[in-house]
């Protein structure tokens, strides 16, 4: 009987329901998205760094479940104070409390486990999508990493499974700790007291001081070396904190000061924005250092990734040298776009060990090489080789020269003759065609096409060692070193973001079910329903607004530890980028919680009822 | 004379849940009030009084029927009217305050006229009026959370009072007070009224409606009797009261 009606009080409010169904969905399925790389042994300890990226997983595992744990709980209390009256009547009524302890055990673990075997599903199919769009749109092959993975399915189920009976007993508990009738008038009144000046004053400067620290530290790491990370951190946490709890909240007392808060419903908005900032200063603390945790990570992330074709372009001016190519490799290259391509004539004399090649043609169209002019910072130069460089052998030129020739004559000399001398030479003339590409991103399918063509030629020379010459082939190399690195850091960017952002959002509407009767009074008083709304915008714009602005200045700092130590290149444009890209995410999650929230707390008006 | 301060005329509303038997919670209620009134509305659950309340206050509309506040028909107004009209003409005073916790008494006081876009100074000048009026010049910077009940309720009353309206509804204003408090409210709102202010209070409270100067009854959806204190002291009028809703009841 009790399951019957208990069924029914969610079907009165499945709205509410709805909400907290899907946020426990999204974060099963964050959960779970991350935990396909966590788990998958072989693909983490593939990449470059090896075993290091297994320790990465498990702190970063740790953390998530930290914050799983956090959002659980907002959740738990959300459903607690949804289904609180229900249980006061059932008290009244004169069920016993055992049976109803019991009955909220069982509730909580059904929305738990429902939620995650959808929220399961979901991860699975988010993974599959994001995976496949990532590794077409940075160009890696993902081996050893499938969207289906067992091993994370179970963490998933364990770990979910753990905290909601965790989650069922504390309502229980809090249950059994409430006499019926406060449950039947769980109507919370917030206690509000307005923070001493004092202490907000040193806490502000206190903040301010911890977080310029935490910047300097970061800024200065040649100097701090490995220090600077743990200072970084413990300043940068501490500073945030106290910058949320008493630094904004000054702000907004100020703007309450000014007269522009006797506008409209601006001092409500602002000092509800001023009571939640100080309500959920640890969630925004959190909310603000994951916001720099993924935007940092995607930002390193496309950094490597726009990096590998710099180092290629340093390595050499062509993309791809083809010895006498077939006619189904000349369609190939003249299939690609933007790209210069340049025919010399050779002949090879094994004999004397010597590829010669016809002096004019060299100075008609003047062979290109690449250099680093800045090996740190990537920066490369390409220049026309001059005849007396191309003959020296220890030239950069001529180096370059020596790549593009087929593995099969890469060990002789190369030679520059005059075109009587060339002709006199008995031998068959072979054609050298290079290939220089503009965007090797783009090109590259075509290029791994052509090259896959050399390898089936020259198959056993490839086997040996001396593999395809060309930038192309260095930048499918590093690809394959940093692929897996930048999948990783785009791939848990956006998992994070996706994270904090619903922490957010559930937070906010958690505690809608209290603003109701505000907003009734509002609109009561005779505020306009535009009024009411746009209120609503400025409220959750502060809390979503706020944590993403520390977060990007901890990254802008953060990243003067990559720039410093030169492992990053034009590191602030990607930067750019990738903050751009990220807002965008995070406003639709904006969005969505106005929209919820407003939906919530808004009186419908007398024309809509 | 006095003017009409609110007049309803032949109101009827129809609760039409889709599925359920349609429910006919008030049917036909004319009346009105004089300025600078204090009347009272009683009845039992469910016998409409919130309903007309609702209605009077343009935050719900009748299915038939018009209702007239300082001589306009708030019937037919758009929702950004109604809104307006509310913040302008009409106080509120709730059963439960209704007091936003992180704004001072002085910033609730204020919040009808900053709706107005009043003017800083001129706000801050009404606001101190007001609280000087209900006696509450003192508290002005607290937090509601440092306030008694009864100092809550006087800075809503404050509240109500602060823009001038035409009439101020109560709804139940006493329902969270003790007998202290709640007397010392009513005798608030009867020193409000006798400086011209009109006041309706809803309210299923005998003690409470013996402070306004006319009853209306109202049961099943239609209004049953009237009685006035007509010069009667004020327990007099009590016990006029408990006799009428003794056989009104039933």
């Amino acid at each position: 009987m009790l399951f019957k009606i208990s069924l029914s009080g969610v079907k009165s409010r499945w709205k509410d329901y709805l909400v907290l169904f899907s946020g426990m969905m999204i974060t099963t399925a964050i959960f779970y998205m991350f935990e396909t790389i966590s788990t998958n042994d072989k693909f983490t300890t593939n990449s470059p760094v090896g075993q290091n990226a297994k320790v990465v997983f498990i702190f970063g595992s740790i953390l998530l479940a930290i914050i799983t744990l956090v959002y659980v709980f907002y959740a738990n209390n959300f459903l607690m104070s949804m289904r609180k009256h229900d249980y006061g009547l059932f008290m009244m009524l004169g069920a016993k409390s055992k049976v109803i302890s019991r009955l909220i055990i069982l509730e909580t673990l059904v929305i738990g486990l429902a939620s995650t075997a959808v929220g399961i599903v979901i991860g699975v199919g988010v993974t599959k999508g994001l995976s496949g769009l990532l590794s077409n749109q940075i160009h890696v092959s993902l081996t050893n990493f499938s969207a289906f993975y067992m091993p994370a399915v179970w963490t998933t189920v364990i770990l979910f499974l753990v905290l909601f009976v965790i989650a069922g007993l504390v309502n229980a508990r809090t249950f059994f700790k409430t006499s019926a009738l406060n449950l039947l008038r769980s109507n919370q009144e917030s206690d509000w007291k307005d923070p001493k000046k004092r202490t907000l004053w040193i806490q502000a400067i206190l903040g301010l001081v911890l977080l310029a620290a935490g910047y300097y530290a970061m800024y200065d790491i040649n100097k701090l070396l490995l220090m600077a990370i743990p200072i970084a951190l413990v300043t940068i946490i501490l500073g945030t904190y106290f910058v949320f709890n008493s630094f904004f909240v000054m702000i907004l007392e100020a703007v309450q000061r000014s007269s522009i808060s006797f506008k409209g419903l601006n001092n409500f908005t602002v000092s509800q924005l001023k009571f939640r900032i100080r309500d959920y200063t640890r969630i925004l603390s959190v909310v603000s250092l994951l916001f720099a945790l993924a935007l940092g990570a995607i930002t390193v992330g496309i950094g490597f990734q726009r990096m590998v074709p710099m180092m290629a372009n340093g390595n050499n001016a062509y993309a791809v040298g083809i010895t006498n190519p077939s006619s189904k490799m000349k369609s190939l290259v003249s299939g690609i776009n933007n790209k210069n391509q340049v025919t010399y004539q050779q002949k090879v004399n094994s004999q004397t060990k010597t590829i010669y090649y016809r002096s004019s043609q060299f100075k008609n169209q003047p062979f290109k090489y690449a250099h680093f002019t800045n090996r740190t910072q990537l920066k490369s130069q390409v220049n026309d080789a001059q005849l007396s460089q191309l003959k020296d052998q220890t030239s950069e030129a001529y180096a370059g020269l020596n790549n593009v020739q087929s593995p099969l004559t890469r060990n002789l000399r190369i030679k520059f003759v005059s075109n009587v001398a060339f002709n006199q030479i008995r031998s068959k003339t072979n054609t050298l065609l290079l290939v220089r590409v503009t965007n090797m991103d783009a090109a590259a399918q075509t290029l791994s096409k052509i090259v896959n063509l050399q390898t089936r030629q020259y198959g056993k020379k490839v086997s040996e060692g001396l593999g395809i010459g060309g930038s192309y082939v260095t930048y499918q190399l590093l690809k394959g070193v940093f692929g897996s690195l930048e999948f990783m850091g785009i791939f848990l960017g956006i998992a994070f973001l996706a994270m904090l952002a619903s922490c957010l959002m559930f937070k906010i509407l958690s505690g809608a079910a209290n603003d109701q009767t505000r907003f009734e009074m509002l609109n009561k008083i005779g505020a306009r329903k535009s009024v009411l709304n746009r209120s609503i915008l400025i409220q959750i714009l502060g809390l979503f607004l706020l944590p993403a602005v520390l977060g990007i200045i901890d990254v802008a700092f953060g990243l003067q530890m990559f720039v410093k130590a030169n492992l990053l290149h034009n590191a602030y444009q990607t930067f750019g980028w990738s903050a751009l890209g990220f807002s965008v995410l995070y406003l639709i999650y904006y969005g969505m919680t106005v929209i919820i929230y407003s939906k919530i707390v808004v009186p419908k008006t007398r024309m809509e009822k | 004379m006095t003017a009409e301060i609110v007049r309803t005329n032949n109101l009827h509303k129809t609760y039409d849940q889709n599925g359920a038997k349609p429910y006919e919670a008030l049917k036909g209620i004319t009346f009105s009030v004089q300025q600078g009134e204090f009347v009272g509305i009683m009845g039992a659950s469910g016998s409409g009084k919130t309903t007309l309340l609702n209605i009077m206050a343009t935050l719900d509309q009748p299915t038939s029927g018009s209702v007239e506040i300082d001589g306009k028909d708030v019937t037919h107004l758009t929702p950004n009217q109604m809104s307006d009209f509310r913040s302008e003409k009409l106080g509120f005073i709730f059963q439960d305050f209704n007091l936003l916790e992180t704004l001072t008494a002085q910033e609730n006081i204020a919040l009808p006229l900053s709706l107005q876009n009043k003017k800083a100074a001129e706000t801050k000048r009404a606001v101190v009026a007001a609280a000087k009026k209900l006696g509450i010049d003192e508290l002005l910077t607290k937090y509601p959370t440092q306030l008694s009940g009864g100092q809550k309720q006087r800075v809503a009353a404050a509240r109500a009072l602060v823009a001038n309206p035409s009439i101020i509804f109560g709804d139940e204003p006493t329902g969270a007070l003790d007998s202290t408090n709640a007397r010392e409210l009513l005798d608030t709102l009867t020193s409000i009224n006798q400086q011209g202010v009109s006041i309706l209070l809803v309210t299923h409270d005998p003690f409470s409606a013996s402070f306004c100067k006319r009853i209306l009854f109202i049961k099943d959806g239609k209004i049953g009797d009237e009685i006035k204190a007509d010069g009667k002291s004020r327990n007099e009028f009590y016990q006029q009261i408990l006799e009428k809703l003794g056989t009104f009841e039933q």
